[in-house]
């Protein structure tokens, strides 16, 4: 919340009117005095004013490129935004202009003045224009819906009057009777039909001083939101995603509204002048208002923080009766980061028939539960709260066409191991050789590179006046990349760290146009994805190798390890509006794809955080949601799933929530997750150099142990550890198995994998006598565990028929020994247990 | 050979004792595991933390090849909850409580030593891990005022906040000695003072005064003592002296 509310002195005092470019770019006020004041968003200079030749204005309407004025005299001026200048009078009536509504392409204004008849007029040729006259008496207001087919005209009469524009001569549709109040053409109340972004629905204040909904569909009253005023509403603005709706009444009140529940969500007390205009920026949680004394609020953060997220969410429907299907699907949703734009595109010709469309789908939907008993049946879960009726993005929004335009969501580029700009310095690149940072010096930056070895590098400092962007290190040198400028196109730059000739550090010029999106550096190749979609691959000495383009593009990010490359890019929309993450893993030296265009597994609503290799060569991911993956049976196509290793929520210094810490990743080596442990909601690493934590694998088998067990579940506890080992050191063979068993292994791998075999049945050996300690009534699941051995030459077994004799399970023992005997003689497949 | 040093230990003995614990060390450069008379040492990689003796690390740390990441107690939070817990009202009279003895290490089972491991207890100033990064962050380890010594003076640049720990340790010390001071108070011939928690420095820095005045209330009340002991010896002559006996035992253990 602003804690201190300022007015912005816009014009003389008086009735003052606003509104905002669809871009959200400009603000527009009109007042009682022969000048218009253009505010920008966002900043706080004295705004633009363009001297006008006409006094009184009571009705603005703008679009990106130009405003319509309309006064006292009856005139209605277009100006045009771009040059801050009259371009012509649109149109001329005697009688004073009231109301000028734009259809949402820009294309048609509808001008309510004192005459009888509205005219709507095309913006571009002022010599189009239609006439709706079957209101008898003068209109108040006028406003165009989502898709700029229909108008809805509040009348004087107290009726509200719904033209449809499809065809050439305007014809009524509906005249809706009992929702307004009869008001005085100069009444500071208003009577406006103001529709919700969802098209589906507009709503109007009544004369219980409710806001009232009605349903395009069949015009009848929907529900209402009641109780918030004491005087009349004298405006009211949905947020430009629905989920919210302000109103003002002439009270000097104003109240925020939750669009789904029809509550109160804050009454404002801070408002000392009537309301007359007031509008939502089209993105931010800005509220602007123009009250009947000539000023001009803006209000930044004006949703409280705790309902500041809804105005980030999906579209949301409009309150009406019967909403089936966002009764079933009460999911949250996923923000959409990209926000969502009303307005903000150029609607064609056949919007109606989209429109018809929309309706007779909607139909279908919308009535399924109609609660014509008025049992309240349909309305139900919303008044309780338990179901959150919200909005499938993709389905839904499909047939929302109407309303917003839908956009997938792509995940954004990004560079494991770097940090955004946090003052004037941030890391280019972390990990366990060393770390890169820049500091900005305006005209240029100095790039650091710092190693933890420093015995076997030296740190280096350099002035950069390219403004590298991303950086990779590794132990034979650093790569850079910046983005293209007006001077350079973009640049590749690599470094090696050693060198016996003189010179021999490389940069490449990418084409004209391409940037590059996240680059990656290996012990042999420089990989770098483009924003032309194409994956750069290069020899540490700058040979280009192979050049392809990404099946899944925009490329998200990029790693590789030796001869490796792994690649991540957006590919085909999920259910969620998010499109799925597909990786491809190839070999650049043998040429041989690994796994193509494979599924990156990530849950709903989480988000890839970081993409690296292990020390060992094994693809890791790490998500928002603290878990770090790694990739198993990956060299065989196909075949690789994602396993997690570690659930950083579930550590003990982080699990319990006391403390606001998360992890942020670095790198996974000798076993162990080195990460740094931010605090205090941080989410990057920032200066003086964090050091680095470790932590064990662990995988979320079962509930972490409590921290203060006793005597009792010591037993439990000592069961699930050993479980948690088995499964871990299981995943471990595999992993060194399928290093064995595709690459040309060292004898050390070899004996590894030998070693961790033994492991995996020495944790199986203790669990058999975990289980023979329970009792006589564990020895079935006693012998399981023994036909889990991976043991072939018996002597795992033998132990294990040992260790029943010891705790006397005689028949456990028999059982293990005949088991051994069938092994040895090969009649016990793997299959066969 | 008569040395001119009193009894125990002197503080520099003390530190040099301290110097056998193992610290945590961020390498700064490769270095190959050492066999030494203490056992091996991990090899070094930087930037993995590797537990190295404290000599070995001062040294390393002395010659920039390694920086000494300071154990959880040794920071300015651990520190002043220790504190808290010396200066409570509830606790002033003990002393800030041990790290707590690790587990037997293994698992036996019952009545049946069958898979079950060494299960070596240790006790301070033995305790594995008292001066790593993996150390309680709560607890005092026998050798903390050595050890924090030693690592403010040569390695003050590890700290994030190295006056801050130096004034919090001087803050305990002082607190820790003035309850010694307190249990002096009751210091007689036969009366003990409890000290558990009570770090090796603090031991070496009283014993000679605790020593002393025992020794000497001891002399003073010899005469007595023996006086007493031949009244004792007459009375359990004349079959009496049973009970009064075992009351002497009962003051002994006070």
């Amino acid at each position: 919340m602003a804690t201190k509310l300022r007015a912005r002195p816009a014009h003389a005092p008086g009735p003052t009117y606003l509104s905002y470019t669809p871009n959200g770019r400009k603000l527009v006020t009109v007042g009682l005095n022969g000048a218009l004041r253009v505010f920008q968003h966002d900043s706080d200079d004295e705004p633009a004013v363009i001297d006008v030749p006409t006094d009184n204005h009571f009705a603005v309407a703008a679009t990106n490129d130009f405003i319509l004025v309309g006064a006292e005299d009856g005139s209605v001026t277009k100006y045009s935004l771009l040059t801050n200048s009259m371009e012509e009078m649109l149109v001329r009536s005697s009688l004073p202009v009231r109301d000028i509504a734009i259809s949402p392409d820009g294309q048609w204004a509808a001008v309510a003045s004192d005459e009888l008849e509205v005219k709507v007029v095309n913006t571009q040729d002022m010599s189009r224009v239609m006439y709706l006259r079957e209101h008898p008496r003068p209109a108040k207001h006028v406003s165009f819906d989502i898709s700029g087919a229909m108008i809805a005209v509040s009348c004087t009469d107290g009726l509200v009057y719904v033209y449809s524009l499809s065809s050439e001569q305007p014809q009524l549709v509906k005249r809706i009777d009992g929702l307004i109040k009869l008001l005085d053409n100069e009444a500071e109340a208003s009577s406006k039909a103001v529709w919700h972004p969802d098209g589906r629905a507009f709503a109007a204040p009544s004369s219980t001083r409710d806001f009232q909904v009605v349903a395009r569909n069949d015009w009848k009253l929907q529900k209402a939101f009641q109780g918030g005023h004491r005087g009349d509403i004298s405006a009211a603005a949905w947020s430009p995603n629905g989920a919210l709706l302000v109103t003002a009444g002439v009270d000097k009140s104003l109240v925020l509204w939750e669009t789904r529940s029809q509550k109160m969500l804050k009454s404002f007390n801070d408002v000392h002048n009537v309301i007359l205009a007031m509008q939502w920026h089209p993105t931010d949680n800005v509220l602007s208002y123009t009250n009947n004394n000539g000023e001009l609020f803006i209000r930044e953060n004006f949703a409280p923080n705790e309902h500041a997220k809804l105005l980030k969410i999906a579209l949301q429907h409009a309150p009406t009766n019967a909403d089936p299907l966002n009764d079933i699907s009460g999911n949250a949703r996923r923000p959409m980061p990209n926000g969502v734009k009303p307005n903000g595109h150029v609607r064609s010709g056949d919007d109606y028939i989209e429109g018809l469309l929309d309706d007779a789908m909607s139909q279908d939907g919308a009535d399924f539960i109609e609660d014509d008993d008025g049992a309240g049946y349909a309305e139900e879960p919303n008044r309780n709260g338990k179901r959150v009726a919200r909005s499938i993005e993709g389905p839904q929004a499909k047939r929302q066409t109407p309303g917003p335009v839908w956009q997938p969501q792509i995940h954004e580029p990004f560079q494991p191991g770097s940090t955004p700009w946090k003052g004037n310095r941030r890391y280019l690149c972390f990990n366990l050789t060393g770390f890169v940072w820049t500091v900005n010096q305006e005209t240029h930056n100095t790039v650091t590179v710092e190693f933890y070895d420093r015995q076997e590098h030296r740190d280096f400092h350099f002035t950069d006046p390219y403004m590298y962007d991303k950086a990779c290190l590794n132990e034979k040198g650093t790569l850079f990349a910046c983005f293209g400028s007006s001077h350079h196109p973009a640049i590749l730059y690599y470094r090696p760290h050693e060198t016996w000739t003189s010179r021999t550090d490389w940069r490449t010029e990418l084409p004209k146009g391409e940037e590059v999106s996240s680059i990656s550096l290996s012990d042999s190749c420089i990989v770098a994805t483009t924003t032309a979609g194409y994956v750069r691959i290069y020899s540490l000495f700058g040979v280009p190798l192979k050049m392809y383009r990404l099946k899944s593009s925009p490329a998200v990010t990029c790693a590789s390890w030796r001869d490796y490359v792994m690649t991540v890019g957006n590919g085909p929309v999920g259910g969620d509006g998010m499109t799925r993450l597909l990786y491809t893993i190839e070999n650049v030296k043998r040429d041989e794809i690994c796994q193509s265009e494979d599924t990156l597994a990530l849950p709903d609503g989480v988000e890839l955080k970081s993409v690296f290799f292990s020390e060992k060569g094994d693809p890791c991911i790490y998500d928002s949601d603290g878990v770090l993956l790694i990739l198993q049976h990956w060299r065989t196509p196909g075949q690789a799933k994602w396993v997690p290793l570690l659930d950083t929520k579930t550590l003990d210094r982080l699990a319990g929530g006391k403390k606001e810490e998360s992890c942020w990743p670095v790198a996974v080596a000798n076993n162990k997750f080195h990460c740094i442990i931010l605090k205090g909601g941080e989410e990057y690493p920032y200066f003086p150099r964090p050091l680095l934590s470790d932590f064990e694998f662990r995988i979320p088998i079962s509930s972490a142990p409590n921290g203060d067990e006793d005597e009792i579940n010591s037993e439990v506890t000592l069961r699930k550890s050993l479980e948690e080992e088995y499964v871990q050191s299981s995943l471990q063979h595999s992993l060194i198995q399928d290093l064995v068993e595709n690459t040309s292994a060292t004898q050390t791998q070899k004996l590894e994998a030998t070693g961790l075999e033994r492991e995996v049945d020495k944790v199986l050996l203790q669990l058999l006598a975990v289980e023979c300690r329970e009792g006589e009534e564990r020895g079935m699941k006693a012998l399981e565990i023994a036909t889990l051995m991976k043991d072939r030459t018996g002597k795992m077994l033998e132990a294990a028929g040992k260790v029943a004799q010891r705790f006397h399970r005689e028949i456990l023992s028999e059982k293990i020994t005949h088991l051994a005997e069938r092994r040895m003689v090969g009649l016990v497949d793997d299959d066969e247990v | 050979m008569a040395l001119p040093l009193p009894p125990g230990l002197t503080p520099s003995e003390v530190g040099f004792l301290c110097e056998m614990e193992l610290v945590t060390v961020i390498p700064r450069q490769r270095l190959e595991g050492l066999e030494l008379l203490g056992g091996p040492t991990q090899s070094l990689n930087p930037p993995f933390p590797a537990p190295l003796p404290l000599w070995l690390a001062l040294l390393l740390k002395r010659q920039k090849r390694a920086n000494i990441s300071p154990p959880p107690w040794l920071s300015v939070e651990g520190l002043s909850s220790i504190l808290d817990f010396e200066t409570d009202n509830r606790t002033a009279e003990v002393f800030s409580p041990a790290p707590s003895l690790p587990r037997p290490t293994g698992f036996g089972l019952p009545h049946d030593e069958y898979l079950s491991q060494d299960s070596l207890e240790f006790s301070p100033p033995f305790l594995a891990d008292s001066s790593t990064t993996r150390s309680q962050p709560n607890a005092l380890p026998y050798h903390w005022l050595e050890l924090g010594h030693l690592l403010l003076t040569h390695a003050s640049d590890d700290f994030d906040d190295p006056d801050t720990v130096r004034r919090l340790l001087r803050d305990l010390r002082e607190v820790r000695m003035s309850k010694l001071r307190k249990g002096f108070r009751v210091l007689d011939a036969g009366a003990g003072v409890k000290m558990n928690g009570v770090g090796g420095m603090e031991i070496a820095e009283v014993r000679g005064f605790v020593g002393g005045v025992v020794d000497g209330l001891r002399k003073i009340n010899r005469s007595r003592e023996e006086s007493r002991k031949d009244r004792e010896a007459e009375e359990r002559e004349n079959g009496l002296g049973g009970s009064s006996y075992q009351d002497d035992e009962d003051d002994m253990q006070l």
